[in-house]
């Protein structure tokens, strides 16, 4: 009876891993057929694959987006990490009047849809396109900015100070450490899984990033992975072997990123939920 | 002391980093920065934005070799959705600041942008003569008497069919010349007793072959004047609804759900017909083993007074920005695609691009025969259809109404009565739309 509910419960997950699998092996699969193939559900590998790769980087600039993209999301995790980090360390550690006020209104932003402000930010931009070129319109930087700080990443890591052993801020202090030596001396290394786990949402959130890009980089040099790809299914006549492609290439990344820091990811997550 | 120093090289690093930060973004963009300082005068480059490499991006570039004018111009790539929201959100935030010179725009949605933002664009009656053009294009590109769009390509419909498989039904080429869609279902039935092939493949979310039925009526889910919603009483609607469930009831329809299986469904032969706007031909031609097994006939009339055997699906035109650069800009396009003739020839031997210019549909390359399609003169059929094209205000909630429509459409195949289904979409798009 025993081993009967096991074999039930093993075919259930194995049909369930299969499910949840079977997207990014058609991915693969797709990526070495022709468009027609692809079209008509063929499941089988094609010899397609050198004809897909380099039409894909002769008909497009893959190799500029991959950098782009690279840089807007290095920057923006490092930036990300920082900012949230100190003010989340700054909203748990220092005991200001009205600081719980200021932090639930800081939540409530998190319910502001993005598509809310684009134009608003937009403007913006566009105001300071004139005396501050390199931040203005169809700049990295223009893309970096308005992500690099969210009410999310603050809360993130302020439910991860709570399990911060406060005692090491005072004995930093009693050893004469300034207070940003503390947070980089003692929290930053004691927080280790919590940057990881932080670190690969940034990286994700930023590598996929879609809207923010699409509206504020507009030349060809600035474009970004999510953009070019969307433009690869653009005409009348799509070729799906190579957006399959472009699509299992622009995955790497993040994939590697997160098979990298998968085991502090996990312990990161829980202690925020432990928090 | 000790401590100072920490904090100190601690700040000075932060300092030294957001420096990093900002000269590696900025670095990369000098070429950006004083292309702004620049826009200031004329400049001698200007953008133009576009979605599809292999057709109206081609154009574009043809069009640039074909111009000896001293401007240089740079066509950039973006998604036909992508130009739609980036478009939205630089007017609306009424900055201008990178937009292009000349962009794209699906003639259905062409009037939402001139009526909403009427002072961004620039009136291009200088530069062209819009009697040249189709006119059905016109209605869709002007505004309060000015012409605001170049017209471009021309979303003329045609039947293509296996002619193969309509052979074994017994069903020739005159047999579906000329016909309306109560016969075109009937010919679908027989294929479908003979050679066991469906005969069309829809998209039950898509009323794209509904809007192909109403303009060959002359009409459209708004009235003339394209601000009034036209559902209830609107007769060539109804009469299209009534041929798309008999479609649907006649067992010959294979589902698709959305653009790749469409395409499937022609490319595996699995369909015996694509009645569909004229760009389709190269999604067709893609399957190589078909070769010589398609032709083309005019797309079936609803089968009332006024219809004719000729419709529109998709199309854009050009627009020009009211930015620096706009007069350089209308010249280039009045210069080819306003009245060169010899350019339309290349446009279509080279990128298959029908335009709607008519003095170049009398040139040598639009005679030309295609083997794929048995040998017809598939682009001078066309470019014969397009002149019957009714003219229909497509006003500015085209899209919006179809949501609504294809909604009631799905209760209307389920068994409500036509009449309960028009006037709940006439009230909700009157309600909605207000």
């Amino acid at each position: 009876m025993r081993k009967l509910k096991r074999i039930g419960v093993y075919t259930f997950l194995s049909i369930a891993a299969l499910v949840s699998i079977f997207p990014f092996l058609w991915m693969l699969v797709s990526m070495t057929n022709k468009s027609v193939d692809v079209t008509q559900g063929r499941l089988l590998p094609g010899g397609h694959l050198f004809e897909n790769v380099r039409v894909l980087f002769e008909s497009v600039s893959m190799v500029t987006a991959l950098v782009n993209s690279t840089i807007i999301a290095v920057i923006t995790t490092f930036l990300t990490l920082l900012i949230g980090s100190l003010a989340g360390y700054g909203f748990e550690i220092y005991r200001t009047p009205g600081r719980d006020r200021i932090f639930n209104i800081l939540l409530l932003s998190m319910m502001i849809p993005f598509a809310a402000i684009m134009v608003p930010l937009y403007r913006m931009f566009g105001g300071v396109s004139a005396s501050i070129p390199f931040l203005g319109i169809d700049t990295l930087a223009a893309a970096i900015l308005p992500t690099v700080i969210t009410a999310f990443f603050i809360f993130f890591f302020r439910q991860n100070t709570k399990m911060f052993a406060k005692e090491l801020v005072e004995a930093g202090r009693i050893d004469g450490l300034s207070e940003l030596g503390i947070f980089f001396r003692i929290y930053l290394p004691t927080m280790k899984t919590a940057y990881a786990a932080a670190a690969i949402i940034a990286f994700m959130n930023s590598w996929n990033n879609y809207l923010w890009p699409l509206v504020v980089l507009q030349s060809p040099e600035n474009q970004t992975i999510p953009l070019l790809i969307s433009n690869l299914g653009a005409g009348y006549s799509p070729d799906y072997g190579v957006i399959m492609t472009a699509i299992v290439i622009a995955t790497l990344p993040t994939a590697l990123v997160f098979f990298i820091m998968q085991r502090h990811f996990v312990a990161g997550m829980m202690g925020s939920v432990k928090g | 002391m000790e401590d100072f120093r920490f904090k100190k090289s601690w700040l000075s690093a932060l300092v030294l980093l957001t420096f990093l930060v900002l000269a590696a973004c900025s670095s990369d963009e000098e070429g950006g920065a004083s292309e702004e300082g620049e826009a200031a005068e004329d400049p001698d480059t200007i953008t133009a934005w576009a979605w599809d490499p292999n057709f109206n991006i081609a154009a574009l570039e043809t069009a640039k070799e074909s111009y000896d004018g001293d401007v240089e111009l740079d066509v950039i790539e973006n998604a036909q959705d992508d130009i739609v929201s980036k478009l939205n959100t630089g007017l609306s935030s009424g900055t201008m600041k990178g937009m292009p010179n000349i962009v794209l725009i699906e003639d259905q949605r062409a009037q939402s942008f001139l009526q909403s933002y009427p002072e961004a664009f620039f009136p291009i009656d200088d530069y062209i003569n819009p009697e040249d053009f189709a006119s059905y294009k016109l209605a869709p590109t002007s505004l309060d008497d000015k012409q605001y769009g170049l017209p471009f390509d021309t979303g003329v419909t045609g039947l293509f069919f296996r002619t193969d498989y309509l052979e074994e039904a017994g069903y020739t080429m005159e047999d579906l010349t000329d016909i309306t869609w109560e016969e075109y279902i009937e010919i679908g039935q027989d294929v479908k007793e003979t050679t066991g092939k469906d005969m069309i493949s829809l998209d039950p979310n898509d009323l794209g072959l509904i809007r192909v039925m109403i303009q060959s009526a002359g009409a459209w889910y708004v009235d003339e004047e394209g601000t009034n919603v036209n559902i209830e009483g609107n007769e060539p609607l109804r009469k299209a609804f009534e041929n798309y469930k008999a479609m649907m009831e006649a067992d010959f329809v294979k589902a698709n759900s959305d653009w790749s299986q469409f395409i499937a469904s022609f490319n595996s032969g699995d369909v015996a017909t694509v009645p569909s706007g004229n760009w389709i031909g190269a999604s067709i031609e893609a399957e190589e083993s078909q070769a010589g097994d398609w032709a083309v006939a005019p797309i079936p009339r609803l089968d009332m007074e006024g219809a004719v055997n000729a419709s529109n699906q998709g199309g854009s035109s050009f627009y020009v920005l009211n930015v620096p650069g706009k007069e350089k800009a209308a010249e280039f396009l009045g210069q080819t695609f306003g009245e060169n003739e010899e350019f339309y020839q290349d446009l279509v031997n080279d990128v298959g691009a029908i335009g709607t210019y008519t003095p170049a549909s009398d040139g040598e390359a639009y005679q030309t025969e295609n083997e794929f399609f048995g040998g017809q003169s598939l682009i001078s059929d066309f470019s014969t259809w397009v002149e019957d094209i009714p003219s229909v205000n497509y006003g500015m909630h085209t899209y919006s109404i179809e949501d609504i429509l294809a909604a009631e459409m799905q209760n209307y195949l389920k068994g409500k009565s036509l009449d309960d289904a028009f006037a709940d979409a006439q009230a909700q798009a009157e309600a909605q739309l207000k």
